[in-house]
């Protein structure tokens, strides 16, 4: 599994990770995917990375590039977008 | 093909030579204004640069899929460092949404650092030597499509890189068949924009220091970088060293996907995490006293 940016986070995010690649590969990619059953354990990883993402101050990098995306799709307005930044913070 | 300057006709954005890559763009140099409000704000557009191409895996969609969040580590990736979801949901079709930041050690091209003068690169670099990327992904299984985008998050001063990919399913495959070496092929369009804004830096240095007209006058020897860069298109540089670089990168992106697809196919699941992990304990004991803190 990859590392966490945060090493204090890489336990909880090899658990994530495990749980969301079975469920990934096992259910949703063979088209029978219901709800994400990660959800807990997500909420724990990310519970432990949002701290370590303030830390590095990586949170207001984000909160920039949102801004940034804010403002090319003013420039192109007129051009449909279909992906949607999705940041929860 | 050498990059040209053009001044562009209103309204912007305009793209030239649309058949071609690359690609170029011209759009107002500031970009969260729709409208420029006079010609001279033509003149100092930001020049965008762009590369598109298409590849096949040998791979069922799925697979592709699959391989694709589990590409960090490889044995090509050496340069990325750690990837993180910050968030993943599904949408109301039955979309997985995923938003991903991986810190990568390398920074920007050296090339383009010695372009840049101390002043602009003291106040943008701090020092550093990693940077992240965001990526986002939408996979809709149903249709058979997963469309991403990756960009830098620091350096967006001086560079701005946006990697936008579409993976289509190419042959309707058996749920039996999913992650057997024959079940279909899978398409991948590769476009990667480049964008300098060294411009705009250079200009609100200019402005700040009550140098407002520097850009225009070239005699002065103490703003002769601001009026060179005018002239001679350091940003143009700067893109075209990236793309360069970016160019070499993404074959290597490719064949780190290769070596994840290859491990699938002959072991799976297990097979990926096992190789993953000495992907990672080879980084580490290469990196370690590197990256010491």
């Amino acid at each position: 599994m990859s590392a966490s940016l945060a090493p204090e986070c890489n336990e909880v995010k090899e658990r994530y990770d495990s749980c969301f690649l079975k469920w990934y590969s096992d259910q949703y990619l063979r088209g029978k995917a219901t709800t994400d059953p990660c959800a807990d354990l997500f909420k724990d990883y990310k519970k432990c990375l949002t701290g370590a993402l303030k830390e590095r101050g990586i949170d207001k990098m984000l909160e920039e590039a949102r801004e940034d995306h804010k403002e090319s799709d003013a420039v192109n307005m007129r051009r449909k977008c279909k992906g949607v930044l999705y940041i929860s913070s | 093909m050498q990059p040209q300057h053009h001044t562009i006709p209103f309204p912007s954005p305009t793209r030239y030579n649309s058949n071609k890559a690359p690609t170029y763009y011209l759009i107002p140099l500031n970009s969260s204004a729709s409208t420029p409000k006079s010609t001279d704000e033509f003149k100092i557009a930001i020049m965008v640069k762009s590369y598109t191409k298409s590849y096949d895996y040998s791979y069922a969609f799925p697979t592709v899929c699959l391989a694709y969040f589990l590409r960090y580590p490889n044995p090509y990736s050496t340069h990325v460092l750690s990837s993180d979801v910050i968030s993943r949901t599904i949408d109301e079709a039955g979309r997985l949404q995923t938003t991903r930041i991986h810190r990568k050690s390398s920074r920007l091209p050296s090339a383009v650092l010695k372009l840049l003068p101390q002043s602009v690169l003291g106040s943008v670099s701090g020092g550093k030597s990693e940077s992240y990327i965001l990526e986002t992904s939408t996979v809709d299984v149903k249709e058979g499509w997963m469309k991403t985008e990756s960009k830098n998050l620091d350096w967006t001063g001086i560079l701005s890189v946006i990697e936008k990919q579409e993976y289509t399913r190419q042959v309707p495959n058996r749920e039996a068949d999913i992650f057997s070496a024959t079940a279909g092929t899978t398409g991948v369009k590769t476009t990667v924009l480049f964008r300098s804004r060294l411009g705009d830096r250079l200009r609100a240095r200019a402005t700040r220091l009550g140098e407002a007209a520097a850009v225009e006058v070239d005699e002065e020897p103490k703003r002769s970088f601001l009026a060179s860069w005018s002239k001679s298109g350091i940003q143009r540089s700067i893109e075209a060293i990236a793309s360069r670089k970016t160019e070499n990168q993404m074959g290597h992106a490719k064949e780190g996907m290769n070596v994840v697809l290859e491990r699938l196919r002959h072991g799976g699941l297990v097979a990926v995490l096992d190789g993953m992990r000495k992907d990672r304990e080879s980084m580490y004991n290469a990196t370690e006293g590197a990256y010491k803190q």
